[in-house]
């Protein structure tokens, strides 16, 4: 009974209904997303797993408002997503959503360091600050060594560590993470899972699309996604 | 598949970049065609306008502003494509790169890329060359409409064969050297997800200053990390803001330098007192700058032509006259005289320089310390000092000196040693200053003088005028303003440089268009890095200052050595004695500011377009 109530009064951080997505190529319209639902509560951390082109990335992009439903209502925080303009958008990004690319997206012309501390940046904080978290972040992820490199002078282990401290830059109480070990070995994989762990144990709420078991095992619920309808869900 | 069918099929895939690239090619070979014939049909004009009446100081001025335009045309538009190839095969290295790991030989993957350079340089300069002509043909009749008289002339084949010969050779040469510099790519690397053509991937960043603005940080961070495509793309619009410039500066500075030229060898507020018969004579010789009349021969010698020295001084002593220069002036035969000089290989020799030629001129006597004209003068102007000195007009110098300040000139059997050449309109520059003394003595052994050029105050001009009519009265002479003719000068000058102006208007057109297919490529390039920014929470506005920070540091540095190098090509060869007021640099700092804000300003367009792209779908792109 104690532990329901502690459930209900999780703020509702992600609502999807019949959330659908279509994407047109020449004549042909292909469908990502089908009439899809979710709920995700605070410091939940969600796993997605399905095959390829079973829609997951399209789904985070819906989550983070990287793109617009073509039908259906997303609400993150509180806020329609398909009803605001990009500038909205963007600020929105920027106070609630960090991101964890699955090909790392790192900007190449800037430095490790830059990297993280863009978003910081973007959201208008203060020079110092901004100096003093990016350090701390990159301290925390093993890479001050790095900092001053260039994404293209970084392992794919490396860019991805610097993916993870950018996307907590500004300290958002939502990331989503696709595919994070993808493109990874074994024992890098095994540095991110260790991350994600802490993440969790912080509190964060976390959606995460991947294919790998380990971090499928640290969710509190498991999606899977097959042509863009969740198919089966674990608890 | 064939070597044709992949490069076909390769092209028509990459629709934007392949249409951009062939949109650029195209407006450059467009440019030059359409400079070249129009310029060609401008200078014929101009001769046609001008044949026998301009002198060849002032021809050459405008000559030598055409050549120089379409020379720079052409070195902007084989820049401009090579950079064009570069930008789209920097987009290429990873295909090439898979093309090599699935086991096609590097030669084959080569001659792919050489197949669709050619592809592309071959339309783009079929079309150029066909847009070029047919803008020529509607300038001319568009020209003609509104009430220019410029000849059509027939179609000059050869100009145009051999500019569409140089545009594809030149793209070639250019465009050949970053597709074996993609081919050359590690094929690991060219398939690495971290590796990006044209990035530097040696030495660890040193950090930007903090003090840096967000978007100038990253900015500056851009194209010091793209360093290869920065330099180029510094290169490219170094050279095109060199050809804005000496349009732009040069157009300006030319037209404003010719008149000054004129104003100062006529001179304003000028009154001259002759014999009816030779005023008229006179204002007709200097007219013959605008428009060629027939002179009637005449006596300048006649006793009854001769201002009693009398009357020269009273005249000068009238309140408002400024300055008083008597002249003695006719017209006469003058033969050129070799000169020796030392020849330059064999330093204990000497050579005769010149011929024996002869011709008919104004010969001038003037007394140098009352001269109130002030010519450009190549060497010097006469000096109280010389008795058997010369000045000579440009034409003259021209047309019958080889060296003329190692000549001399023989008037009436007495040789004049040349001293210097001055710019003078006054039959066509076909004139000759000597000393009054020497040139009296000459003549009839007395000084003497048949006019009188009188330099009067502006502001009592009226009160002047009616003083001088009123003390020549008595005399079979009168008072003629040259103001009137002065203005004439100017106008014909101004409707000259109109024809010639319209070249720096299409060459500016020119630079945009290149410039904005440069930042529509370079932009498309970066648009992935953008897609990041804005996920991360970059606003459109954030990009687009960014994009125009960009623009404007690359916009800077190569408009200050455009500038300047467009500044060094207008001062050293166009006009290496410029007549500048204060009005004049306003005016071309004005036109430049204005061309290097348009040029910035053009950079948005292309962001706009990218920031309008759906965010997942920038990033779902390879």
């Amino acid at each position: 009974m104690r532990a329901i109530q502690m459930r209900k009064i999780k703020e509702r951080v992600v609502f999807a209904s019949s959330l659908c997505k279509e994407y047109q190529i020449g004549d042909l319209i292909i469908p990502a997303l089908r009439d899809l639902n979710l709920e995700v509560v605070e410091s939940e951390f969600v796993s997605i797993y399905g095959p390829s082109g079973a829609g997951k990335t399209t789904l985070l992009n819906l989550i983070g408002g990287l793109d617009q439903p073509t039908s259906g209502e997303i609400v993150v925080f509180g806020h329609d997503l398909s009803t605001y303009d990009e500038d909205f958008l963007a600020t929105f990004r920027s106070a609630y959503v960090g991101f964890v690319f699955q090909s790392y997206n790192l900007v190449s012309t800037l430095t490790a360091l830059e990297n993280v501390a863009f978003p910081m940046e973007l959201a208008g904080w203060s020079e110092d600050r901004v100096k003093i978290r990016s350090e701390k972040l990159l301290r925390l992820l093993g890479l001050f060594h790095r900092a001053n490199h260039f994404p293209g002078q970084l392992s794919g282990g490396e860019q991805q560590r610097v993916a993870f401290a950018r996307a907590l830059a500004n300290d958002p109480p939502l990331i989503l993470i696709d595919e994070p070990t993808g493109n990874l070995d074994m024992e890098t994989g095994l540095e991110i899972v260790s991350i994600l762990e802490k993440l969790k144990a912080k509190g964060k709420t976390i959606i995460v699309a991947t294919h790998d078991e380990r971090i499928i095992g640290l969710g509190n619920r498991t999606l899977y996604l097959r042509d863009g309808r969740i198919v089966a869900a674990d608890e | 598949m064939s070597e044709i069918a992949f490069p076909v099929k390769d092209l028509m895939r990459r629709k934007f970049q392949t249409g951009l690239t062939i949109v650029g090619l195209t407006i450059c070979t467009a440019a030059t065609v359409f400079l070249i014939l129009f310029g060609e049909n401008i200078g014929f004009e101009i001769a046609l306008v001008t044949g026998g009446k301009l002198t060849t100081g002032f021809s050459n001025i405008f000559s030598l502003f055409v050549f120089m335009v379409s020379l720079l045309n052409i070195l902007v538009g084989a820049l401009v494509t090579s950079f064009l190839v570069y930008l789209s095969m920097s987009e290429r290295v990873r295909d090439i790169g898979v093309m090599k790991a699935t086991g096609c030989l590097a030669n084959v993957a080569f001659g792919y890329f050489l197949t669709e350079l050619f592809i592309i340089v071959f339309i783009g300069c079929v079309a150029g060359t066909i847009i070029g002509v047919l803008m020529h043909f509607a300038c001319v009749n568009s020209l003609n409409a509104f009430g220019f008289s410029i000849s059509q002339r027939p179609l000059n084949l050869w100009t145009v064969l051999l500019i569409f010969f140089i545009f594809v050779v030149a793209s070639h040469i250019l465009g050949t050297q970053p597709i074996i510099k993609a081919i050359r790519v590690k094929t690991a690397e060219a398939l690495s997800p971290l590796y990006s053509f044209g990035i530097t991937s040696g030495e660890p960043g040193k950090p930007a200053s903090s003090k840096l603005s967000l978007s100038l940080k990253v900015a500056y961070r851009a194209l010091t990390r793209r360093k290869s495509a920065t330099r180029r793309a510094i290169i490219c619009l170094a050279a095109v803001l060199t050809l804005t410039t000496v349009t732009i500066a040069g157009g300006i500075i030319a037209s404003q330098t010719t008149q000054g030229y004129v104003e100062r060898a006529v001179g304003r507020d000028i009154v001259i007192v002759g014999h009816p018969d030779l005023t008229r004579h006179y204002v007709n010789l200097l007219s013959q700058f605008f428009e060629a009349k027939d002179t009637e021969p005449i006596n300048y010698l006649d006793q009854r032509y001769r201002i009693p020295e009398s009357l020269v001084s009273e005249l000068s002593n009238i309140s408002g006259v400024l300055k008083a220069d008597p002249r003695l002036v006719f017209e006469e035969t003058v033969y050129e005289v070799q000169g020796v000089i030392i020849d330059p290989e064999e330093p204990d020799q000497y050579v005769l320089v010149g011929d024996h030629r002869f011709g008919e001129a104004l010969v001038i006597g003037v007394q140098p310390e009352h001269v109130i004209n002030e010519w450009l003068v190549f060497g010097r102007y006469l000096n109280e000092t010389d008795v058997y000195s010369a000045v000579i007009g440009d034409s003259l110098a021209f047309e019958m000196f080889a060296d003329p300040e190692k000549q001399a000139v023989r008037v009436f059997e007495k040789k004049f040693e040349i001293v210097g050449v001055c710019l003078d309109p006054l039959n066509n520059g076909n004139v000759a200053y000597v000393p009054l003394n020497a040139l009296s003595t000459l003549v009839n052994g007395q000084p003497n003088c048949n006019f009188l050029f009188l330099k009067i105050d502006p502001f009592r001009r009226l009160q002047v005028l009616a003083e001088i009519e009123k003390q020549v009265s008595e005399m079979v002479l009168e008072p003629v303003e040259l103001n009137e003719v002065l203005g004439k000068h100017m106008d014909f000058l101004g409707y000259v440089w109109s024809f010639v102006m319209f070249l720096p208007l299409f060459s500016l057109v020119t630079a945009a268009f290149c410039l904005l297919s440069y930042m529509m490529l370079s932009i498309t390039g970066q648009q992935r890095e953008f897609g990041i920014m804005r996920a991360l929470g970059a606003k459109p506005k954030v990009i687009l200052k960014i994009v125009f920070t960009e623009a404007l540091i690359i916009t800077l540095i190569s408009g200050a050595i455009g500038v300047f190098v467009g500044l060094f090509f207008t001062f050293v060869f166009l006009i290496p004695e410029p007549i500048i007021s204060h009005l004049t640099l306003v005016s071309v700092a004005g036109w430049l500011l204005l061309a290097l804000s348009f040029l910035c300003l053009s950079s948005l367009y292309p962001a706009m377009k990218v920031v309008k792209k759906s965010i997942a779908g920038v990033l779902s792109q390879p």
